[in-house]
């Protein structure tokens, strides 16, 4: 059984359906990366999982109890990271962690022992006895992760864990998460750096307007997202700057539209992104995307195109992000 | 374990937090240094002046003492606690409270007591100076107690205010908008405290052997104390989830405090002899009081949520949903009103003007809940917005009913206060009914036109509570 399991959540706040009808699991040990445009339904979806909203309809279980009906017996196994830090400025960093330790009711020798352990694990020990409000970003999230440790939880909701952080701290947080997740935790966490989610997640789930366009693995909604006919993607670049490159773009691009099989051309830039893909029915050949990338770049370079660089290129989260969602916000 | 480790240990954490991160703040220490000087000072003069000012003199440095006292514990405690409160919800540390499994109540429970300990941290600086007046003479010992139990029960009451409002606001326009009524009435309190206790010190002499001003004073604290309670009950219900059982608590105090109140007039009337006239004011204290309070009580969202529908009974007063606010602010109603009528039956009354009246006062209070609550749900609207909306119909139509009948008899070229286009009236119509311009035929419409707005009204309620609110199987 899944630890988190959503099944047919929905929340309308009068006609606006910020979330409808969205259906998925969780196991432990998993990373879960929830992305969204802003106002796609994400932090909606998390606080009804945080016990902190209720659902116009649909069934939330953690560990097979009720988020709705029993919110008291779910608490104690969700750590919920809102995307503020939500910690006290006149507090010092033990202070924080006791306090909130104190609130979940750990006691004596056992609350002193899990904050040393939380801040051993969060590295804050040396910064125990500094006021939080003197801490940098990184800090003040790591204080917020320890604190959302304290109580041992088995499923920790992160609301935009990353942003703001400098790319250390965001290196760091990936490097906790992805020891929290080796601990057995399982992670569900929602952030707008794709490249961030793609290398921890086992698994994503793309919304928008409060529906579950994708879900699953990574490497299964790149596949699925790719489209059912055989293809190749490229990238290639154009040497140049300024009115020369751009009218080499648009002469390369126009060629390039002219060419069998090549899709989706798109130009940002000195950087040119295509697809070749067969028609759908063709069964592909051993090597048909490299030949064909052969023929492709023969005739660019007779046209006298200016490429200086011509590569295969592998589809990331950002592209199956983009191809799924269309951008649009509620 | 130490005794105070172990005691630390069962602190309600909110208090320790509060208390820790209150004393380290400038204001705290701004203010205990001023409160101390400005106490010395006066201790200065008054030992330089006590000779000339003869008998008299302490009750003068008691009220400047209790000034001092004042600014800080009907100002600077209930403004710091709203400020703490409100920035809980604002930096959403709140919904982290919350998921720790403390609840609203002993969240707001601790907030609460943890500025009553700065209160009597406070107070035990003023003490000394306050006890020092008795040897200055003019003033006694059960005066200064008076005043000191009178002050905390104002403070307590200010405090709950102001907690309850920075549950109120979610938007930032209104939340700017209640910080400047909030400064407002803090300040109306801080100057009505102050006078207060100042008339009381000065005339305490000859009301100590008043038996109204005892009842006054005991009425006074009773509502002080109770509606602060009302005030935490009901703003630990509007932090709750609509899953959590957030109506059980103001609905016990409402209870408690009608049927404390209603101890109290007996109370009273006992001790005035069984005077009839007592009954009727009580009444008619009562009925306005519940009035009020069912405003809030009887408007809540229709119907509950699939929790608290799954395996309950469905008449269980205690449980959310407008139909059993409206109920339960029925029952306490009748019965109140029943068992002074029944009294004022019982002593042989004999002035049907003042029965009238009894009958009258509860009769407004169903059409002024009953009529409301129908006509907002007859406008489309999303199930939310009812409470507002009814509270909104409410107001509007007293406004309406006292204010529109006179003006149409003026018109008319009648008496304002012409009896038939001022039956339903609230304000009018009671006049009416006590002066005995108007008979019975007054009183029976009444109750046809109430009886019928909550025969409509318990409908179209029952109508919208016939399933819980979310849709998905349990």
């Amino acid at each position: 059984m899944s630890l988190l399991s959503v099944k047919g959540l929905t929340r309308h706040y009068g006609p606006l359906k910020a979330v409808d009808d969205i259906s998925f699991s969780l196991e432990e040990g998993t990373i879960l990366g929830f992305i969204g445009p802003n106002g796609a339904g994400k932090s909606t979806t998390m606080r009804i999982l945080a016990t902190l909203d209720v659902p116009t309809a649909g069934q939330v279980l953690l560990d097979g109890k009720s988020v709705v009906d029993s919110p008291d017996q779910v608490r104690p196994l969700l750590g919920y990271m809102p995307d503020r830090y939500g910690t006290y400025d006149d507090m010092t960093v033990v202070e924080f962690l006791d306090f909130f330790a104190r609130a979940y009711r750990l006691k004596g020798p056992e609350r002193k022992k899990r904050v040393d352990s939380v801040m051993e694990f969060a590295g804050l020990t040396p910064l125990a006895d500094k006021l939080t409000v003197a801490l940098s970003k990184g800090m003040k999230q790591r204080v917020a992760l320890g604190r959302t440790l304290l109580h041992d939880p088995r499923l920790l909701i992160l609301d935009e864990p990353a942003d703001g952080l400098d790319p250390r701290a965001r290196i760091e947080l990936r490097e906790l998460l992805k020891a929290l997740s080796a601990q057995g935790k399982a992670v569900l966490i929602s952030s707008h750096i794709l490249t961030e989610l793609s290398e921890i997640c086992d698994t994503c789930a793309i919304i928008e307007q409060g529906r579950l366009l994708a879900t699953g693995p990574v490497a299964e909604i790149l596949r699925g997202t790719a489209g059912a006919a055989p293809h190749h993607d490229l990238q290639l670049k154009l040497f140049g700057a300024g009115p020369a490159l751009d009218e080499a773009a648009k002469k390369t691009e126009r060629l390039l539209l002219e060419q069998p099989l090549v899709k989706n051309v798109s130009v940002e830039g000195s950087v040119i992104r295509l697809t070749i893909e067969l028609q759908a029915g063709t069964a592909p050949t051993p090597g048909w995307g490299e030949e064909a990338s052969v023929r492709l770049l023969k005739v660019l370079i007779a046209a006298d195109a200016p490429v200086c660089s011509f590569q295969a290129r592998e589809l990331d989260l950002e592209d199956a992000f983009m191809t799924v969602t269309k951008g649009k916000v509620q | 374990m130490s005794l105070a480790a172990a005691w630390s240990e069962r602190l309600n954490p909110i208090v320790v937090k509060e208390v820790r991160q209150g004393l380290r703040t400038r204001v705290f220490w701004i203010f205990f240094g001023l409160m101390l000087l400005a106490c010395l000072c006066i201790s200065l003069v008054a030992w330089a002046t006590a000779s000339e000012m003869g008998f008299d003199g302490g009750r003068t440095f008691f009220i400047a003492f209790y000034v001092c006292l004042a600014v800080v514990q009907f100002f600077i405690i209930p403004y710091t606690a709203y400020r703490s409160m409100a920035r809980e919800r604002e930096d959403e540390t709140w919904v982290l409270l919350t998921l720790t499994g403390l609840g609203p109540r002993r969240i707001l429970r601790g907030k609460l007591s943890s500025f009553i300990v700065q209160g009597l941290l406070y107070g035990s600086a003023a003490g000394p100076f306050l006890l020092f007046c008795y040897y200055l003479n003019g003033i006694d010992l059960p005066t200064i107690a008076l005043c000191v139990a009178t002050g905390a029960a104002w403070q307590l009451f200010l405090t709950s205010v102001c907690v309850c409002t920075a549950t109120l606001a979610e938007a930032r326009i209104t939340r700017a908008l209640l910080h400047f009524v909030l400064l407002g009435g803090l300040l109306w309190g801080l100057v009505s405290g102050i006078a207060s206790v100042a008339g009381f010190v000065e005339g305490a002499r000859n009301l100590f052997g008043d038996d109204t001003f005892w009842a006054v004073a005991l009425g006074t604290l009773w509502a002080l104390v109770t509606y602060a309670v009302l005030l935490f009950e009901a703003a630990a219900a509007r932090l709750s989830l609509p899953t959590e059982h957030y109506a059980r608590g103001p609905r016990i105090a409402f209870v408690a405090q009608v049927l404390g109140a209603l101890a109290l007039f007996l109370w009273g009337w006992e001790r005035s002899g069984r005077d009839v006239e007592v009954l009727v004011a009580a009444e008619i204290f009562i009925c306005l009081h519940i009035a009020f309070i069912g405003m809030f009580v009887a408007s809540d969202v229709d119907g509950m949520s699939r929790r608290h529908w799954a395996g309950s009974q469905r008449l269980n007063l205690l449980k959310p949903g407008a139909l059993r606010g409206f109920i339960m602010t029925f029952m306490v109603l009748f019965i109140v009103c029943g068992a002074l009528t029944a009294l004022w039956l019982g002593r042989h009354g004999t002035d049907d003007k003042q029965l009238r009246a009894m009958l009258a006062a509860p009769a407004f209070v169903v059409l002024y809940l009953a009529a409301p609550a129908a006509l907002a749900r007859l406008f489309d609207h999303h199930p939310s917005q009812t409470p507002v909306l009814v509270r909104v119909f409410t107001l509007g139509l007293v406004m309406l009913g006292s204010g529109v009948p006179p003006l149409v008899a003026v018109l008319l070229g009648m008496e304002p206060d012409q009896p038939f286009l001022n039956a339903l009236n609230p304000v009018v119509g009671m006049v009416n009914l006590a002066k005995d311009e108007v008979g019975w035929e007054a009183v029976m419409l009444l109750y046809g036109v109430a009886g019928g707005f909550t025969i409509l009204a318990l409908s179209m309620m029952y109508a919208r509570d016939q399933k819980p609110k979310e849709l998905a199987p349990a």
